[in-house]
């Protein structure tokens, strides 16, 4: 029998007014899952995750962390870390205060240095929170959810204002942390990171759940592109359409369609200009999924 | 709680505006009425005085600083990374309101001391304590209601004016005229009861018993006061 999920989400509905920001979403993550949850602006992400933080109360439907109610702080709360999708952070507090503050809240134990030294802010550590970058910012918060290696991590937009040395360092902590088995929530605008991170992705748009599913699952739905040029009285090959004054070939076969333009093309003598093949991309379910 | 009051008790001392609204004024306005302690006592009583003073410090020191510290904690977001946290809601605000709290507490006692010194002792200490701990339950209570209507900090700076004004207000016009005429009104304004208890506490010549219903109105204050807190305080700016 499978562990029970370490988040369930059922039928959640969450509204403001008369708007329905999320719609009877559903998901479950798993232990140990880096489950990606991804959406176009105002798809309703903020607001599940507000739930799933406790922040903020369904209008119905239910949801469970660790098989309690997200309103269930002191439970709840040592086994989860949450970085804020902004900072909260009191700008008269120094580095080192915070991370001691919002540690012992937490309801989990570690040591404030190796903390900072994970996010690289052992300099840092004496400066007042006011002085910092914004990506040093980002650090702090990402310092303050991996407090005490929590076995659930809530990662809202963590690397926006990284520099790709400090997200980098964000990502081998992530690595780090799931190697000990935590379960990993993301939120993120860098569809890349997701594609090449997540376990599990689930696409919201419009304040539904319109898809879930591995990268895999997700990326087959749709076909492949081939796209490449001819030179000027050349002929054209079959089963192609052009747009935007490039020739493209939709494919589910991407293998063998592209074999078989090459071999046309050295059939015929023809060298084909800006030639452009790959699999689907996360970007292009995105993109399909927004303008349903 | 106390990991929250000892990092708000750091703050405080590092924000010198905070600082200087909540200690150094409050302060040098007491310590005026206490220098002038004969012309005040000749336009009221001694009670007046013990009354003014406190309401001083509860509306400037601990009210306004109260409404403006919580305003700015939930404006960048502090009280939501907060309740991130295993923190429970009533275990952090005492946190952030327990500092504030503490030092009006500590100043309106050194101000009142120094008034028994240099003129003459409270009539009925107890009675006097129980007074200043009541109007400083209400004036916490209040200070997180008023925050519920509070967007920012600056904002603070308007919205805490009617209850200061008032209760500041009211303590002179109760103080000074006392209560033989329009004793009800008087007794039911905010502060208006726990004015005449701090007089009569002061002055003495009047009976422990009688003092009792003034308690009960201004207990009635504080429930007003936690109820409209309940109604009102938000976590997390409007959006």
């Amino acid at each position: 029998m499978p562990d029970a999920p370490v988040i369930d989400v059922d039928g959640l509905t969450v509204t403001y007014g008369d708007f329905a920001a999320v719609r009877d979403v559903s998901f479950q993550v798993h232990r140990g899952e880096l489950y990606a949850l991804l959406g176009t602006n105002g798809a309703g992400k903020t607001s599940t995750l507000e739930v799933v933080e406790g922040h903020r109360r369904a209008t119905s439907g239910t949801v469970r962390i660790f098989g309690a109610s997200p309103q269930d702080r002191q439970a709840i709360r040592p086994r989860m870390g949450i970085m804020l999708q902004e900072s909260g952070f009191s700008p008269d507090l120094t580095v080192e205060e915070s991370v001691d503050l919002i540690g012992s809240l937490s309801g989990r134990v570690d040591s404030t240095e190796r903390v900072l030294d994970v996010v690289g802010l052992t300099r840092k550590a004496g400066t007042i929170v006011a002085q910092l970058s914004g990506g040093e910012k980002r650090r702090l918060d990402f310092a303050t959810a991996v407090y005490g290696g929590p076995e659930l991590v809530i990662l809202d937009e963590p690397t926006t204002g990284l520099d790709i040395q400090s997200r980098d360092a964000l990502w081998d902590a992530v690595d780090r942390l799931r190697e000990t088995g935590s379960t990993v929530v993301l939120t993120t605008h860098y569809l890349e990171e997701a594609q090449e991170r997540a376990d599990r992705i689930g696409l919201m748009h419009e304040g539904r759940l319109h898809r879930e599913g591995t990268v895999a699952e997700l990326t087959q739905t749709l076909p492949s592109v081939i796209t490449f040029g001819l030179p000027p009285g050349a002929p054209e090959p079959p089963t192609v359409g052009a747009r935007n004054g490039a020739f493209h070939i939709e494919t589910f076969h991407l293998q063998d369609d592209l074999h078989r333009l090459l071999a046309w093309a050295h059939e015929h003598g023809v060298e084909l200009e800006k030639l452009q093949a790959g699999p689907t991309r996360l970007d292009d379910v995105f993109r399909a999924l927004d303008a349903t | 709680m106390l990991a929250i009051a000892r990092s708000e008790m750091t703050q405080i001392f590092r924000n010198r505006l905070v600082l200087v609204t909540g200690l150094v004024i409050p302060v040098a306005i007491s310590g005026y009425f206490v220098y002038e302690h004969e012309r005040f006592s000749d336009l009221g009583s001694l009670g007046y005085i013990a009354a003014i003073v406190m309401f001083t410090v509860l509306a400037f020191g601990l009210y306004t600083t109260a409404v403006t510290t919580l305003a700015s904690r939930r404006q960048n977001l502090f009280l939501k990374r907060l309740r991130s946290t295993a923190a429970g809601d009533a275990s952090i605000l005492t946190g952030l309101v327990l500092p504030a709290t503490v030092i009006a507490l500590v100043q309106v006692v050194v101000i009142l001391v120094v008034l028994g010194t240099v003129t003459t002792r409270p009539a009925q200490v107890p009675l006097l304590a129980v007074a200043v701990l009541a109007t400083t339950a209400m004036m916490v209570a209040l200070a997180l209601a008023t925050v519920g209507l509070t967007n920012s900090p600056e904002h603070a700076q308007v919205t805490t004016l009617p209850v200061s004004l008032s209760v500041i207000a009211v303590a002179s016009w109760v103080g000074i005229t006392g209560t033989e005429d329009l004793a009800r009104l008087k007794r039911l304004l905010p502060g208006g009861s726990a004015t005449e208890m701090v007089v009569n506490a002061w002055n003495g010549g009047v009976p422990l018993l009688d003092s009792l219903p003034l308690l009960a109105t201004t207990l009635g204050w504080v429930a007003v006061s936690v109820a409209l807190a309940v109604r009102l305080f938000r976590w997390e700016p409007r959006r």
